[in-house]
């Protein structure tokens, strides 16, 4: 069970003789696992994301969550989108944000306060859930999103490059809230990301794609490391070498 | 996005630094014009405020100012607001639906180059002398405003806010409700203050050519009779209503529908 992506192809111009975007991607993420997409930029795993989140289809091959083929974007799926703004309802509240898919779904008001309290609480927002977004910092929006997310207790979690528009600080503070918010609800993350040291921190498996077009997956890499992540442990300095070397053979093949 | 605390409100609000800066401005204005029109220029031209004041005395004593006003005022209203409804699910559908575009655009492209004072004389014959007409030159000049500025709401909206409301699990029908139209209120609320002003326009011109009432009408009687002071009390009514409806209108944003409308309602 968990998600299978067999052989997939993907274009978004299938009839034409443009190189596909993906080639033939096998793919086996379990139920619970923390998983990184990761590869240089234009290699195609927001594509294999979306591919995932049901908003775009599969040119060929087949991709089934739980035996059951993806069709379309469900609520058993979230996502959280790079954009810090584009996503966010900016005439609702960081509360009704959250509350958005609760109540689109007729959650009966009590369970939807406890359930939006709930999602406030893992990022940290219980104190500005009267704000509107745009009144937050980006960090915040991203929080935002994420509680949104939480708040429908999906099985999946997607998270397209989630922190990549916001300082290091930030970003690494919001790392370890991520994984701790994991570790809570158990649910199977995957997450995009270009950033090394960030695929290292987070996931349990790293699964690192060519430079498209026609990305494929070029390695996977277990972490076996306990977390938080302690960055000055020979394994994690190993992998972060390994993964840098392979990734940087894959832009060159593009610069070249 | 700037948001100054003194420049929020006049009615209910704080009284800001800009309100005394625009209340100076405008005497300045009005004495420049009196002593411009005392000195240098004509009267005949440009009478001087405390003539065109007179006027304004003179209308009202004869019982011919406010009715003047009220009825160019409900034409206006009656018609921006009615091309609004008109205009808004219009631009809605042709902003979602591809089918809907292809069947309308060539009509709302077609006949909104298409001056509502072209069409003066064909609605007077269509719909008679009576109000009917009027109204519905003013509906068909707010309209397309309206209905273009909606349509680019709908089609400016954010894929993204789109497909996060599919995760949730909003239905299309819900995600028409709660997300389409909320995302283009800003869009819809620019293009009816735009309509607001083009509302203006025609109405003075239809009550020039095929009216015996309205602020338009008194301007072109004026002139048939030589009584420049009021022609001017109906210009300057113009102005002043206009300055008004566009004030509530940005008001209203501000403060009913801020949450939607945010900085669209700051200038």
């Amino acid at each position: 069970m968990g998600i299978q992506l067999k052989d997939i192809c993907f274009s978004y111009t299938p009839a034409s003789d443009d190189p596909l975007v993906l080639k033939n991607i096998d793919l086996t993420i379990d139920n619970g696992e923390f998983l990184i997409l990761l590869g240089p930029s234009g290699c195609g795993k927001s594509t294999l994301l979306r591919l995932i989140a049901g908003f775009d289809h599969a040119t060929t091959g087949s991709a089934e969550v739980d035996g059951s083929s993806i069709d379309g974007p469900g609520k058993d799926r979230g996502m959280v989108f790079q954009d810090l703004d584009s996503s966010l309802f900016q005439w609702l509240t960081v509360r009704q944000n959250v509350e958005f898919g609760l109540k689109v779904n007729r959650i009966e008001a009590g369970e939807r306060k406890e359930r939006a309290n709930d999602a406030l609480r893992m990022v940290n927002l219980t104190d500005h859930d009267h704000k509107f977004p745009d009144a937050l910092s980006g960090g915040m929006k991203q929080r935002v999103q994420i509680a949104r997310m939480l708040a429908m207790r999906p099985n999946i979690m997607l998270m397209d490059e989630p922190f990549a528009a916001l300082d290091a600080q930030t970003r690494q503070m919001l790392q370890r809230q991520l994984v701790s918010i994991w570790s809570e609800v158990k649910r199977t993350a995957i997450y995009v990301t270009h950033d090394i040291r960030e695929a290292i921190n987070l996931g349990q498996r790293i699964v690192l794609m060519t430079a498209g077009p026609e990305a494929a997956i070029k390695r996977e890499y277990a972490v076996p490391l306990e977390y938080p992540r302690d960055q000055s442990d020979q394994v994690y300095i190993d992998l972060l070498q390994t993964i840098s070397k392979d990734i940087e053979e894959e832009v060159t093949k593009v610069w070249s | 996005m700037t948001r100054s605390p003194f420049n929020k409100t006049i009615l209910g609000g704080r009284i800001g630094r800009s309100f005394w800066i625009s209340t100076v401005s405008i005497s300045c204005g009005l004495v420049a014009w009196e002593i411009a029109a005392r000195l240098w220029i004509d009267p005949f031209f440009l009478p001087p405020v405390s003539t065109v004041f007179l006027g304004i005395i003179e209308l009202i004593e004869r019982g011919l100012l406010f009715g003047t006003i009220g009825i160019s005022l409900y034409r206006i209203l009656a018609g921006f607001l009615l091309g609004s409804i008109v205009a808004i699910p219009i631009g809605l559908i042709v902003g979602i639906s591809i089918t809907a575009r292809a069947i309308f655009d060539p009509y709302v492209h077609f006949l909104r180059f298409i001056p509502a004072l072209a069409l003066t004389s064909l609605f007077l014959v269509w719909f008679g002398v009576g109000e009917v007409a009027k109204i519905l030159q003013v509906m068909y000049a707010t309209a397309f405003i309206v209905i273009v500025n909606t349509a680019t709401g709908v089609v400016t909206t954010h894929e993204n806010k789109i497909l996060a409301a599919q995760t949730l699990g909003a239905s299309p029908w819900q995600i028409f409700w709660l997300v389409t139209i909320p995302a283009c209120i800003p869009s819809i609320y620019v293009g009816m203050r735009l309509a607001l002003a083009g509302s203006f326009m025609v109405i003075v011109a239809v009550e020039m050519l095929a009216a015996e009432s309205g602020l338009g009408y008194l301007i072109w009687t004026s002139k048939v009779y030589f009584k420049i002071d009021w022609m001017f009390v109906g210009i300057f009514f113009l102005g002043a209503l206009g300055l008004l409806a566009d004030y509530l209108w940005k008001m209203f944003g501000r403060f009913a529908i801020r949450r939607f409308v945010r900085e669209s309602a700051d200038y």
